[in-house]
């Protein structure tokens, strides 16, 4: 009977709810509470951001996959019409073209020697280098020979490469119309095959001819050094420089056999690897498209104008970056640090063509301007020549990666725990001895990847390198030490946004730009790994 | 330095007891000090006299400005920013230190101090204690060697560490990481050392050790020693002063404070019943 029942049950459970109420009912959308929901959403957008970033790298990856197979084919042909074969006593040419141009140097240097510390005329200046005048000009005229038969074979080498071009165009053509159906109009199109072991042979016939004329070179360059005229009453050290200049004109002479070999061996059937397409990329040290001689893909000079145009910009950022954050992080009052910080936070705020438009317009003519001055002269590379070029792009970028490195090595200086500045400051340390042998040392680490993230954003920046490093395909001149820094570079970054609008889609051009893209890709995934890897590894222990 | 007159201190030591009264000179003295946080009083009206090779414990609730009075006694609080005394003096030796021709830096050389969480440096243990040296620019081998060894020996540390000087000051344990702080600061010579709740990291057996350094630190330093262990005070002092709400409330002798305080404060306090 319910009464009875009532009066058994315990008190506590009189009440409508269970005693112990811990399950409740949830609202269910899709079979997923909302709590999954909300799971699912991040998650879902997370998922997004991987699939969409795997997308990107194969497509980066397949589009350049296929560059090393067309430079393979592309140096295969440089081979096979004789280009190579050329290009080899070119080579002699052009070092000694080089050697020339060291002459017309030491001859500058004469004569500013002779008018400015001797006080001579321009006149008698000249009177007085004649000498070396008639040296020069038959010491740059003992080329003519080998460059008249460089510039026969060209001709016909350059023949048999445009003879296999059109070849190919036709077997393209060709291709084309069968895939349309036009079977009749595509047995019209005729090709004759390049026979190049026949092409090949007058070329080769010269070799007893270029034998003869280079050992007249080299006889003809001995004689010269000997009848070299003597600078030594004009200054001693010039003198050197022409002793320095015979030791090479000699180093030169003696390279003259091992190019006969070479051309003896030479064969023009021997093929071309895969690796040889890879390194002829990796190592290359000519970017040169749309030639009409031969093309070369090296990423070479691109890799070290980024480079150069990377160090400019990290020397510059780096003192001011890294001084400004211990600045705020120790010796600033809050009011300053309200201050400077968000000021150099902003500067990431300015859009990157702006300031480019900035570099070409005001800071690139200020510098030459600067270096025209009289007492900067001492500085290697100044006065400086071009108006856009590494140095003008180095501190625009210097700008860019500002805050990057200010911010992180400000956060690193801030992990360092406080207790190590006052164990320091209880033991008498003053506040810069402090700084200097306690704090930063103690966030190194942290300073250090500020500075590789630094760098990634630097090497990563296009806008500012396209507008304002100049623009110039060549690896800079090292010799000249650091005056390197202030001539004009072209960058990885620059040379994609340039010339990946005009190129053929699917061009081995195209390709190219693909994988230089790639190469900038691994470098900042290197970086930033880098960096990473830095900050955990060497995190002191708290 | 001018030296204050040696005195008697009213308040007797517990040596005393057994040899005849030892005169013991007054080494810190404090006189009405008024110390802020910014706008927030810490310290209010403090008059303090400490005397000299002998152990004072500070003991207190928390927030009650224990601290704060020690940092003051080298100018740590100087590091904070928008603190001052307002009110009152602290000398040492009768020389004002809060005066404007006396050098923080020279003064925290004779006033070492030891925190509560040990602080070695990320160096090895020979470079924790050369710092101190290498500082004022002495940087001679023999002369560090010497006072690393000294500092280590003083510290009763050097049996323990002496076959790797040259491993990381990280590497060793809590107790001897503060031990390795102690010889960090006895390194540059103070005569008088703080210790701001230096046991309270620490296991019963490291916390022996440390005390029993008090103990021979005594003959040849004056220490000052915060604690929130009162047995601890009962066992390492000479003298106890109490603190409450930024007032001191009581200062004698350790067995005074402990056996027969006179406030009704302090002897809820030294008996647990708040705190
Ligand atoms: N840096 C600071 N800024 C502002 N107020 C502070 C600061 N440090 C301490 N105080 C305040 O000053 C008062 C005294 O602090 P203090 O650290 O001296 O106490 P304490 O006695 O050492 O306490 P504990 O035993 O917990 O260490 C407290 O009320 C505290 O809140
Ligand atoms: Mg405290």
């Amino acid at each position: 009977m319910p009464a009875t029942a009532e009066n058994t049950i315990p008190s506590s459970a009189t009440t409508a709810r269970p005693a112990f109420a811990i399950t409740r009912k949830r609202t269910r959308f899709l079979g997923l509470t909302l709590d999954e929901c909300i799971q699912a959403f991040f998650g879902g957008n997370a998922l997004v951001a991987l699939i969409v970033l795997a997308l990107i790298m194969v497509f980066l990856f397949r589009e350049g996959a296929a560059f090393f197979g067309q430079n393979q084919r592309n140096l295969t042909v440089y081979r096979q019409a004789g280009l190579e074969y050329i290009d080899h006593i070119r080579r002699q040419e052009t070092a000694h073209t080089a050697l020339t141009r060291r002459l017309y140097d030491l001859r500058l240097a004469a004569f500013t020697q002779l008018t400015q510390n001797q006080r001579l005329s321009p006149a008698d200046a000249n009177a007085r280098l004649a000498a070396l005048d008639d040296f020069s000009v038959r010491f740059s005229d003992a080329v003519m020979p080998i460059r008249g038969l460089v510039s026969d074979l060209g001709e016909v080498a350059a023949a048999i490469k445009t003879r296999f071009n059109v070849n190919e165009d036709k077997t393209t053509q060709r291709a084309q119309l069968l895939a349309e159906g036009r079977a009749a109009e595509a047995a019209q199109v005729v090709i004759e095959p390049v026979d190049f072991a026949a092409e090949l042979q007058p070329i080769l016939d010269t070799l007893p001819l270029y034998r003869e004329t280079n050992a007249a070179f080299a006889a003809g360059l001995e004689t010269l050094l000997t009848a070299a005229p003597s600078l030594a009453q004009i200054e001693p050290g010039l003198d050197a420089r022409m002793d320095e200049f015979k030791r090479q004109t000699r180093a030169c002479i003696a390279t003259f056999p091992e190019i006969e070999r070479k051309l003896a061996a030479w064969d023009y059937a021997q093929p071309v690897p895969l690796t040889a397409s890879l390194s002829a990329f990796i190592f290359g040290r000519d970017w040169l498209t749309a030639s009409f001689w031969q093309d070369w893909y090296g990423i070479i000079p691109l890799f070290t104008g980024s480079l150069l145009v990377s160090i400019v910009a990290l020397l510059i950022a780096v003192p001011l970056g890294v001084g400004a954050a211990i600045y705020v992080n120790q010796v600033a009052t809050p009011r300053e640090q309200r201050l400077i910080k968000p000021a150099i936070e902003f500067i990431s705020a300015f859009p990157s063509v702006v300031l480019g438009f900035f570099g070409i317009a005001v800071l690139g003519e200020l510098l030459r301007r600067f270096s025209q001055a009289g007492w900067v002269h001492w500085v290697p590379g100044f006065p400086i020549i071009e108006r856009l070029n590494a140095l003008t792009a180095g501190c625009l970028l210097a700008l860019i990666s500002i805050p990057t490195i200010f911010t992180l090595a400000e956060d690193a200086l801030n992990n360092v725990p406080r207790a190590l500045k006052e164990a320091s400051c209880a033991l008498g340390a003053s506040r810069l001895q402090t700084i200097v042998k306690i704090i930063t040392p103690a966030a190194l680490s942290g300073i250090i990847s500020a500075i590789l993230l630094g760098f990634g954003r630097v090497i990563g920046e296009t806008m500012i390198v396209l507008l304002c490093a100049g623009n110039r395909i060549a690896i800079p001149d090292f010799t000249s030490g650091p005056a390197a820094l202030t001539q004009p570079v072209h960058t990885m970054t620059g040379i994609i946004a340039q010339e990946m609008g005009e190129v053929v889609r699917g061009g081995i051009h195209y390709r190219a730009l693909f994988v230089v893209g790639i190469a900038l890709f691994l470098l900042s995934l290197a970086i930033n790994y880098a960096a990473q890897k830095i900050i955990t590894r060497y995190r002191i222990a708290e | 330095m001018t030296l204050p007159p040696p005195r008697t201190p009213k308040i007797e030591n517990r040596e005393s007891k057994i040899a005849p009264p030892a005169p013991v000179r007054t080494l810190i003295e404090i006189t009405g000090l008024d110390f802020y946080y910014s706008e927030k009083k810490a310290l209010d009206d403090i008059h303090l006299r400490l005397p000299e090779k002998r152990v004072t414990a500070f003991i207190g609730p928390s927030g009650c400005g224990k601290s704060t009075l020690l940092r003051c006694l080298n100018r740590m609080n100087d590091l904070i920013d928008g603190t001052a005394i307002r009110r009152g003096s602290i000398k040492i030796n009768g020389i004002d230190i809060n005066r404007p021709d006396v050098d923080p830096i020279e003064l925290r050389k004779r006033v070492g101090m030891v925190f509560q969480k040990s602080n070695p440096f990320p160096k090895s243990i020979y470079e924790n204690i050369a710092y101190g040296l290498r500082i004022q620019g002495i940087n001679t081998k023999s002369r560090l060697d010497e006072v690393v060894e000294r500092s280590l020996r003083g510290a009763a540390l050097w049996d323990e560490v002496k076959d790797r000087l040259h491993e990381s000051g990280l590497g060793l344990s809590g107790g001897q990481q503060q031990r390795l702080c102690i010889a960090r600061a006895l390194a540059v010579g103070p005569e008088i050392i703080l210790m701001d709740e230096p046991c309270s990291a620490l296991d019963p057996i490291a916390t022996a050790k440390i005390e029993e350094l008090i103990h021979e630190l005594k003959r040849r330093y004056t220490l000052i020693i915060v604690t929130h262990s009162m047995q601890q005070a009962a066992r390492c002092s000479d003298f106890t002063a109490f603190f409450y709400l930024g007032r001191l409330i009581e200062h004698a002798d350790t067995r005074t404070i402990f056996m027969s305080p006179s406030n009704p404060q302090t002897e809820a306090y030294v008996s647990g019943r708040f705190g």
